[in-house]
This record gives structure tokens, C-alpha cells and sequence, in this order.
């Protein structure tokens, strides 16, 4: 969604102690910059700007454009700040580190570490089916490692999707933009209208707050593998509830990856929150099932390796 | 014509892994609050029943004095019931195994009277012209051992039982809720409320020789340091937060002076309820607030 030009800050603008290089993305809630600080270290800074609600005068201040938007304007800058208090809490290789929280121009400002790499989502398209198992394995592993983090802060993720996976030059997944993890594993109160992704959703994210848990993101975590192997996104949820016609990655690819690889991305996408894996570490234990890294049909040689490992744990 | 008073507030978290003690103030008209919570270490989540007794104090405050406190007494004794019933329900909601508990001493000054409340061992001293004038008198068992001659003050530092309290907010009983008269105070006096950190390491007279001598700006760090020195590394958390009355006030302001942590430090443990009144609106207060709490969260882990 682009934002107006005239709406985002000019490039070389001194912010606090931070100098906008360019802006980076625009969305409905926020726009993100590159920007400089003091040390000429590169950072990514996220500016509070709600789309279609605010205007920016001469100072460059951001004001809602109409009296009705003023509560909304400030109401929304409370789910900006939840995403701040989340991300202040976690310190993770795997999550996307926030370096910087301060207010200013009217609005606020989440400064985070800039890394230099790509999304997920520009690697599936970029290089469609050249996943391999072990790749797969590794990647998402070791992004659980950060989705774990996060639900022990109890709170969830809710918008886990490629374009909101950051893999950095040397292969590092890193779970970006937590303006959806507003919602704390313990509570039962809506805190806003939710935001979902086609396709990434879980069915349950459809039906309001009530029923969502680490298994949410679990079912998105299983539609990202999905849409890794396929290249695009999963069916809807709330049409696959209807009429679903996802083809089980079992079905789709069975031969390319192990058997147990793809089954359990198939329990991960089940419409029954209580036929998936039931949290992170049941998912990567999965993930690492020894055995399961070789190929279908590896015959004695797997066997005996499969024994091997299981002496080995003794 | 506003005059101005200063309030003096410190936490240390003394020998211990994390800091449960939770200070707090809020002023409106011609009122201040002033809480000191020490979560209790023994119990789990000892600072999330003191983070919501001071979150609850100032919320019912911030709402009820704002037009205006008629009954600073009733206000506190129903504010620290209503943080008791607060820590109740967090732990069902969170079904923890055990309630989370804390002690809370309260003091509201309206004009110039002063009211306290307490429950447990968190202390309130009023030092007037250099001597102990008053304090609340703890409900922990070495308390009633001195109350009935079988020890004296001295002993009751070293004694076994000397962390045994019998009131405290969080539980399955009600509190047993410790309430003051109101008092006059006059020029000079100081207001002090404590943890057991800051006291349990001195006597009445070494707490008033300490004092006496200066002005609070000068003598409080002095004594904080003292406590922390003695109790070499080993103590508990110590906080406190006090005033000295100034003389004549029309309006109450505040300036913070000698502090190490900003007017509302308050550590959100994650999953503590935000204030639920006015869902839908911000003020810049609260702004301000999520910010510093936002930028502390960082520093403590960018450490």
C-alpha cells in the first residue's frame, strides 16, 4: 500500500539522533526508514502513521486529519507502543532487535538493528523449488528457536508470513514486525480489530480473539513452509473451511521431501487447532526427528544409523 | 503562589537476583499519594502483587482525587483492599499454583494532613525536629514479641523470625489493614515510607541519628548507603521514597530531586493488566510513561 509522498519524511532529515537515508516500506499502520545515527551505523526506524488518518504539517509534526480521527489516532498509537513493550522484552539472534523507542514530531518511533539480507518471501520467489530438505529444516528451526522466545514472553506473533521473515546474508532467519503480537497468551480481552494475512491466517484468527494460542502460529508457521515449496500461498483458511482444496504437501511433493517433513507440515496446516503440533518445541522436535533428515526409503544404512542415534542419547 | 516540595525516591536491588520492590507517587490538586510494595520473595511472583498494588493505588487515585479526595482515610483503606482483590484476581486468571504477595504501606497528604496505611513490614516514619515523632508498627511476629516485653527492638534485627509477617496483600485472608489518624504536619517534617531492606539493618535511634543531622537531601543517600553497606552484598531489595514538608503550600507541585529511577518507573511484567478505564484514549502522561518503560525494558537487556 503506498503512502502519499508528501506523508513520509525527506531524505536527510535529522530525526533525534538519526539521519533518514530513504524509506524502506510503507504500510497501513507505519512507514519505515533507513536511517543513520550518530556513528554512521545504519538503522531501521518505524514511524507511527496511520494510513488515510493523519497529515504532516510545515514542522513535519503528524496530526489526525479530522477531529472523529483524533481517538483512533491515539487509540492505535497504544498498539504501536505494545509492539515496542514486546519487542523491548526479547533479545534473540532469531527476533528482530529494538535498539530505540522515543517520541517525537507528534507521533513515535521504534528504532531497530538494520540487517543487511532479504525476506523470505523475495527467496521463495527468487528461487522457487531450489529449497532443499536440510535448507528448510535448518531455516525454520532455527526461526522457531525465535518464535519460542517470543511465546515464552507469552505473547504471540500472529502475522508470521514470509514477507515477515527476514533471512540476513548468512542465512539467519529473523521474525520481524510484531504489530500484531498485541495480544498476550493469558489474555481473553480484543485489544483491536485483527489483522491477518490471506492464506497465512489460522481459521481460528477469522473468528476473533477467542481460541488462539501458540497453535496459531503454529498453522501460519506450517503455511510459510507450505508456500516455501509451492511458491504461493496456501488456500484461505475460512474458504478451506468451506471447501477445502489444499493439496497435503504429502500429495504435492512426496518423493522430493521425506515423508516425515511433509506430514508434519500437514499436521501443522489441520483446521483443528488440536491436530497440530501443540506448541514450538513439539513442532522442532519434529523438525529434528533424527532419521527423518535422510532421504525416503534409506534402507539398512538409515536403520542402522536411526538405532546408532538412539544409543547415542543414552 | 505554588509552592514546591521534594520527593526523594531510591530502589536498590541489594543482594538479591531481581528487584520486587515497587515505589510509587501521583499528585493531583492538592493531594499526593506515595506507596513503597515490597513483593514478597518467599511466595512466587513476589514483584507482579506489588507492581499491581502500586498500579492499583495510583489508578484509583489518579481517578478519585482528581475531583477531589474527601476521605483520604477511606480512600487508602479501600485502595489497598481493592489491590488485594486485584492480586486475587490475576492469579485466577493466570491460574497460578500460589498467590503472589507483597506488603504495602500508603500515605496520602491533603493540604497539610498526613494519612498512612499499612499491611505487613513496610514502614512509614514521621521525624520531626530531628527525632522519631512516629511509625507504624509492624504486623510481623517479632513486633508483637517486643509489643509484649519478650524482646527487645536490637534483638528483633537478628531474630529467626523476624521475616515472619501475618498481614500482606495477596492471599487467600483478608489483610489485616493498619490505618493513622490524620496529622498535622509541620514545617520540617519528614515523611519517609521503606522497605524492610532500608530498616531491618538499624535501630530507631541509629534511623533518627541518621536523619537528624541534615537535610533529607543530604542525609537520605547517606543512610540508603549505610543499610546497603552493612548489609554487605548480602541484603534485600531497599526502597524508599520520602518528602520533607515544606512550610506554607497553596498548590502542591513536585520537582524530583536525588533520583535514580524517573517518577513512574514501573516494570511491566509481561501479562499485568494495563489500566482498563478509557480503553480507547492516551493521555500524554501515559505516553511519556510507555516510553520511559519501553526504553528501560531495552537498556536492561541491551546490557
Amino acid at each position: 500500500m503506498a503512502q502519499p509522498a508528501d506523508l513520509t519524511l525527506p531524505e536527510g532529515y535529522q530525526l533525534s539522533n538519526y539521519r533518514i537515508v530513504r524509506n524502506l516500506s510503507a504500510g497501513g499502520f507505519s512507514t519505515v526508514y533507513l536511517a543513520h545515527d550518530e556513528g554512521e551505523t545504519p538503522v531501521a526506524i518505524k514511524e507511527y502513521l496511520p494510513n488515510g488518518m493523519v497529515v504532516r504539517n510545515g514542522s513535519m509534526e503528524v496530526q489526525a486529519n479530522t477531529p472523529e480521527n483524533l481517538a483512533p489516532f491515539r487509540h492505535g498509537m497504544k498498539c504501536f507502543f505494545e509492539e515496542g513493550r514486546t519487542l523491548a522484552q526479547i533479545n534473540h539472534p532469531n527476533v528482530v532487535r529494538v535498539e530505540n523507542f522515543f517520541r517525537a514530531n507528534e507521533t513515535v518511533y521504534l528504532v531497530m538493528r538494520y540487517m543487511r539480507g532479504r525476506t523470505l518471501d523475495f527467496h521463495i520467489r527468487a528461487n522457487k523449488q531450489y529449497f532443499t530438505e536440510s535448507f528448510m529444516r535448518r531455516l525454520f528451526l532455527s526461526l522457531l528457536n525465535g518464535l519460542r522466545e517470543v511465546h515464552t514472553h507469552k505473547l504471540l506473533h500472529l502475522d508470521i508470513k514470509p514477507a515477515n521473515i527476514y533471512v540476513t546474508m548468512d542465512a539467519t532467519p529473523v521474525l520481524l514486525d510484531f504489530g500484531s503480537a498485541r495480544m498476550t497468551l493469558n489474555h481473553d480481552r480484543p485489544q483491536l480489530v485483527p489483522m491477518y494475512t490471506k492464506g497465512f491466517a489460522a481459521p481460528e484468527q477469522y473468528r476473533g480473539m477467542a481460541g488462539l494460542g501458540p497453535w496459531t502460529d503454529i498453522y501460519s508457521v506450517g503455511a510459510t513452509m507450505y508456500s516455501s515449496l509451492s511458491g504461493t500461498p496456501p488456500q484461505a483458511a475460512d474458504i478451506r473451511e468451506k471447501e477445502d482444496q489444499l493439496t497435503p504437501a504429502f500429495d504435492a511433493w512426496r518423493g522430493k521431501f521425506s515423508d516425515q517433513l511433509l506430514l508434519t507440515i500437514d499436521r501443522c496446516l489441520e483446521l483443528d487447532p488440536l491436530k497440530r503440533p501443540q506448541s514450538v518445541y513439539a513442532l522442532q522436535k519434529a523438525l529434528l526427528a533424527y532419521g527423518s533428515v535422510l532421504p525416503p526409503k534409506s534402507g539398512l544404512f538409515g536403520t542402522l544409523r536411526r538405532t546408532l542415534g538412539r544409543l547415542g542419547e543414552r | 503562589m505554588a509552592a514546591r516540595y521534594e520527593i526523594f525516591q531510591e530502589s536498590l536491588i541489594g543482594g538479591r537476583k531481581s528487584n520486587q520492590d515497587r515505589v510509587g507517587y501521583a499528585c493531583a490538586n492538592d493531594t499526593l499519594l506515595m506507596i513503597v510494595a515490597d513483593g514478597m520473595g518467599g511466595h512466587l511472583n513476589g514483584e507482579i502483587a506489588a507492581e499491581i498494588a502500586v498500579r492499583v493505588l495510583i489508578e484509583r487515585f489518579n481517578r478519585e482525587a482528581r475531583i477531589v479526595l474527601t476521605s483520604p482515610a477511606e480512600f487508602l483503606r479501600g485502595a489497598l483492599e481493592a489491590a488485594h482483590l486485584a492480586i486475587g484476581e490475576y492469579t485466577r486468571r493466570h491460574k497460578l499454583a500460589e498467590y503472589p504477595r507483597t506488603t504495602c504501606v500508603a500515605c496520602v497528604v491533603k493540604q497539610n494532613i498526613a494519612y498512612w496505611c499499612h499491611a505487613g513490614d513496610s514502614r512509614l516514619y514521621l521525624l520531626r525536629n530531628g527525632r522519631l515523632y512516629k511509625r507504624t508498627s509492624d504486623h510481623s511476629r517479632v513486633q508483637r514479641m517486643i509489643d509484649a516485653g519478650l524482646i527487645r527492638e536490637e534483638q528483633a534485627l537478628t531474630h529467626p523470625d523476624r521475616n515472619k509477617i501475618y498481614s500482606c496483600l495477596g492471599g487467600d485472608q483478608l489483610p489485616a489493614i493498619s490505618m493513622s489518624d490524620g496529622t498535622a504536619l509541620k514545617d520540617g517534617d519528614i515523611l519517609l515510607l521503606c522497605s524492610d531492606g532500608l530498616w531491618g539493618m538499624l535501630t530507631s535511634a541509629e534511623f533518627e541519628a541518621a536523619i537528624a543531622q541534615e537535610s533529607l537531601k543530604l542525609a537520605l543517600p547517606k543512610l540508603i548507603r549505610k543499610s546497603n553497606d552493612l548489609a554487605a552484598g548480602q541484603g534485600d531489595n531497599l526502597s524508599v521514597i520520602a518528602l520533607q514538608w515544606p512550610g506554607s503550600v497553596e498548590k502542591l507541585e513536585y520537582i524530583d530531586s536525588a533520583v535514580t529511577m524517573p517518577a513512574h518507573f514501573l516494570t511491566r511484567p509481561a501479562g499485568v493488566p494495563e489500566n482498563r478505564h478509557n480503553a480507547d484514549d492516551i493521555s500524554d502522561e501515559e505516553i511519556e510513561r510507555a516510553i520511559v518503560e519501553i526504553q528501560l525494558a531495552i537498556q536492561k537487556l541491551s546490557k
